[in-house]
């Protein structure tokens, strides 16, 4: 269980920052080349901090309230500093990963909700 | 620290009567409110004495900050002394010390 | 002190981290390794991948054979230990204490016939372990030491947060192609505020799992200096028994063994006989934690004597006494998996890079300007910052080496790899004085690289059934290897790194500022004005 639960919090980790990361102003210049519009700002953070809930919500409700919330921030660092060299090193990818994090964390999410 | 290579030795003498007030009156503070907590806390005994011994870090970061970020070391020197006086006559007072 | 709040605590991040970083290092280092302590004791106990585990039926015999080697050869000592084979560990690991000042007895046999194992003599992952919070002097002094710099570190902790403007704003920022001291804060920043929990949570609990040491006056006021009793009415330990001074033969371990195994799930993890001989003798049996991120171990009492159980401590702990344990039980992190504890790991190299960048960024910030000499103190700090950003994990790399190279017979093996372990330190700290500058971070980078490789090439060449060579054998000597390759490559490219991005540096900075190459996104959205250097690096 733990393993699928840990890939489904990066995954959502990762999205999760990543939105909260391109509703800044000098990283959406640095992955899209221009200034965020104010209502993808809007949508980015509420995406990002949805996400950050849900994680938690995920780690909790799978790994109980204990470990789950230290396995909640362990993804969250984890997934935060993937992000950071990413976006330094190849700022165009992080959009696309982005994605990819939110498919590859729906796919453990979807086994652990038919298994529950 | 611009000014890095010109300080004048009563500015050493502060900064090294700020370390010194630190880290003896901020471990003495903090020893003084763990034993204090340990025996005042209403609970368990053992209790107490884990909850008190878990602040007291969290008590001398605490004055470690204070003492650091006081305009004057006089003024750090009081507020600590007169911390630690205070939580030294309640502990007097909680270690039965009226009594004959 | 100073003008403002922030500065003061600018002034005191600066300080308090500079004065304590090279040890805060060391710890985070080793701390951060022995989050792998079982299998680094493992790996340098390369015996132990050949023998059988043995099973929980034969355990009570195996106890018995530990207690008879103990009553020929430490029958004074007021207690023993015996820890129990383990799937990680399969051989009798047996510890005794005579009386204080007194070096303590060890010595691990092998369980099947209690004849001592044959394992090459070393400390294993437990040196690293040990060092990371005794730093290998006394422990009394030890302790003291590493305690005083965990508490200077949350107060460095406190102060940095107070003097970051922009956590939230910078939270993903590293600018590594700007200028040095630029690029260097970015990177103690997104390594500080990325895993800040983690920083918080490690270096107040690490000050937790001895605070009845730091701090016992809780104890002294409510106990009267009682810590045994603080513990046992606190439900972490079962309660001591003084000894009744009147000899009485120890009753067999065996049938207790038996008894403990059949009350519990957990694996039987060590013995402790208290006062063997001794008509009050009392054996506790202590179990593995059960899951949970609580540190506690369930643990059984039994009379020496008689036999029977006196006491069962299986959770149960009161709040206050519960939060100790689990504040231990995450210090620890012995709860987490595979890939948490991977986390864990990441989370632990972030603390390294956090303070190794902190260390470098205060004498990037005191850089002479053209034509000036550097001060005295600043050319300690560049040398100290080599010695032990690349000399510590140059020592662990020779620790490692010496593990596989020295002869197995040779008398006090075990203090050997401790002495190559400093001596690599010692010069990889003595050479930075007498080099220049970037010339000293090149070699000493590149230095950890080839030991890194030459740890893997030592384990290869001297382990017979290495899983590189037969296909088969125990896959951690693999995982090991690749760790090392892995380390190895990263120091290459800092290395790298070092050689070619600093050199020209001046120039290239000030030459890549009119074109937007390095910087595509040299946009209005950026006005420079608002990013003033940083006033407290």
């Amino acid at each position: 269980m733990t393993p699928l639960v840990l890939a489904a919090n990066l995954g959502l980790s990762f999205a999760a920052l990543a939105a909260l990361c391109l509703s800044l102003n000098r990283h959406h210049a640095e992955v899209f080349d221009r200034k965020a519009e104010r209502a993808a700002v809007l949508r980015l953070r509420a995406f990002g901090w949805a996400a950050i809930t849900l994680s938690l919500f995920v780690a909790g409700l799978w790994e109980g309230w204990a470990f789950g919330p230290v396995q909640w921030i362990g993804a969250l660092t984890g997934a935060a500093l993937g992000l950071v060299l990413l976006l330094s090193y190849r700022p165009r990818y992080v959009a696309p990963a982005a994605l990819a994090a939110l498919v590859a964390a729906a796919l453990p999410l979807s086994i652990l909700a038919v298994s529950a | 620290m611009a000014a890095q290579g010109r300080t004048t030795v009563r500015e050493r003498a502060s900064v090294a009567g700020r370390v010194v007030l630190a880290a003896g009156g901020g471990y003495g503070v903090a020893a003084l409110a763990t034993a204090l907590l340990s025996l005042t806390l209403p609970m368990a005994r053992s209790e107490a004495v884990a909850t008190a011994t878990l602040l007291s870090f969290a008590v001398m970061a605490g004055i470690v900050v204070l003492v650091f970020s006081t305009r004057t070391l006089l003024r750090a020197l009081l507020t600590v002394g007169g911390t630690a006086l205070v939580l030294g006559a309640l502990l007097w007072l909680a270690m039965g010390g009226s009594r004959p | 002190m100073k003008a403002s709040f922030r500065q003061s605590m600018a002034w005191l991040h600066t300080w308090s981290g500079l004065i304590v970083g090279w040890v805060l290092f060391a710890i985070f280092v080793t701390g951060t390794a022995s989050y792998y302590r079982p299998d680094i004791s493992r790996w340098m106990r390369p015996e132990f991948t050949q023998v059988e585990p043995v099973d929980a039926a034969a355990l009570g015999a195996t106890a018995e054979r530990a207690v008879a080697h103990l009553g020929q050869h430490a029958a004074k000592a007021r207690t023993w230990f015996i820890g129990l084979p383990q799937a990680d560990k399969p051989v009798l690991d047996l510890f005794w204490r005579t009386r204080p000042g007194e070096p303590p007895g060890h010595v691990l046999l092998d369980p099947r016939t209690g004849a001592e194992a044959a394992v090459r003599d070393t400390q294993g992952g437990d040196f690293l372990y040990r060092f990371h919070f005794e730093l290998h002097m006394p422990p009394l002094w030890g302790r003291w030491v590493v305690g005083l710099c965990a508490m200077i570190m949350l107060v460095a902790l406190i102060s940095g947060i107070v003097t970051h403007k922009r956590i939230f704003a910078d939270f993903f920022t590293f600018r590594r192609d700007k200028a040095p001291r630029r690029s260097w804060l970015d990177a103690h920043n997104v390594t500080g505020v990325l895993a800040l929990p983690f920083h918080l949570m490690i270096t107040y609990t690490g000050i937790v799992t001895l605070a009845t040491f730091y701090m016992p006056w809780g104890v002294t006021a409510a106990y009267k200096g009682n810590a045994q009793a603080f513990f046992s009415e606190a439900s972490w330990i079962t309660t001591p028994r003084p000894p009744a001074n009147r000899p009485a033969a120890l009753a067999p371990v065996g049938p207790m063994v038996e008894r403990a195994l059949a009350s519990r799930p957990e694996p039987l993890e060590r013995l402790m006989i208290v006062n063997p001989g001794d008509a009050n003798a009392t054996v506790v049996a202590v179990f593995e934690e059960p899951h949970g991120l609580s540190h506690e171990h369930p643990q059984i009492a039994f009379d020496g004597v008689s036999g029977e159980i006196l006491e069962v401590r299986d959770g149960g702990l009161k709040p206050a006494a519960k939060t100790f344990t689990v504040m231990t039980g995450l210090h620890e992190g012995h709860f987490a998996g595979l890939l948490l504890r991977l986390l864990f790991f990441l989370c632990g190299l972030m603390g390294c890079a956090m303070v190794a960048t902190g260390v470098v960024l205060w004498s990037l910030a005191r850089l002479p300007k053209a034509g000036e000499r550097p001060f005295l103190g600043l050319r300690l700090v560049q040398a100290l910052n080599v010695g032990s950003i690349a000399g510590l994990p140059a020592a662990v790399a020779v620790y490692f080496l010496a593990n596989r190279l020295l002869p197995l017979d040779l008398a006090g093996r075990e203090q050997w790899e401790i002495r190559a372990f400093f001596g690599a330190w010692i010069v990889a700290a003595l050479v930075p004085l007498a080099r220049p500058q970037r010339r000293a971070w090149c070699e000493g980078l590149a230095a950890v690289s080839v030991l890194c490789l030459a740890v893997v090439a030592a384990d290869l060449l001297t382990i017979p059934d290495h899983p590189l060579r037969l296909g088969g054998g125990d896959p951690l000597f693999a995982w090991f290897d690749a760790a090392m390759l892995l380390l190895a490559a990263l120091f290459a490219l800092a290395a790298r790194k070092m050689l070619r991005y600093e050199a020209p540096k001046r120039d290239r900075a000030r030459g890549a500022k009119p074109a937007p190459v390095t910087a595509p996104a040299a946009s209005p959205a950026r006005p420079p004005a608002r990013r003033p250097e940083p006033t407290h690096a």
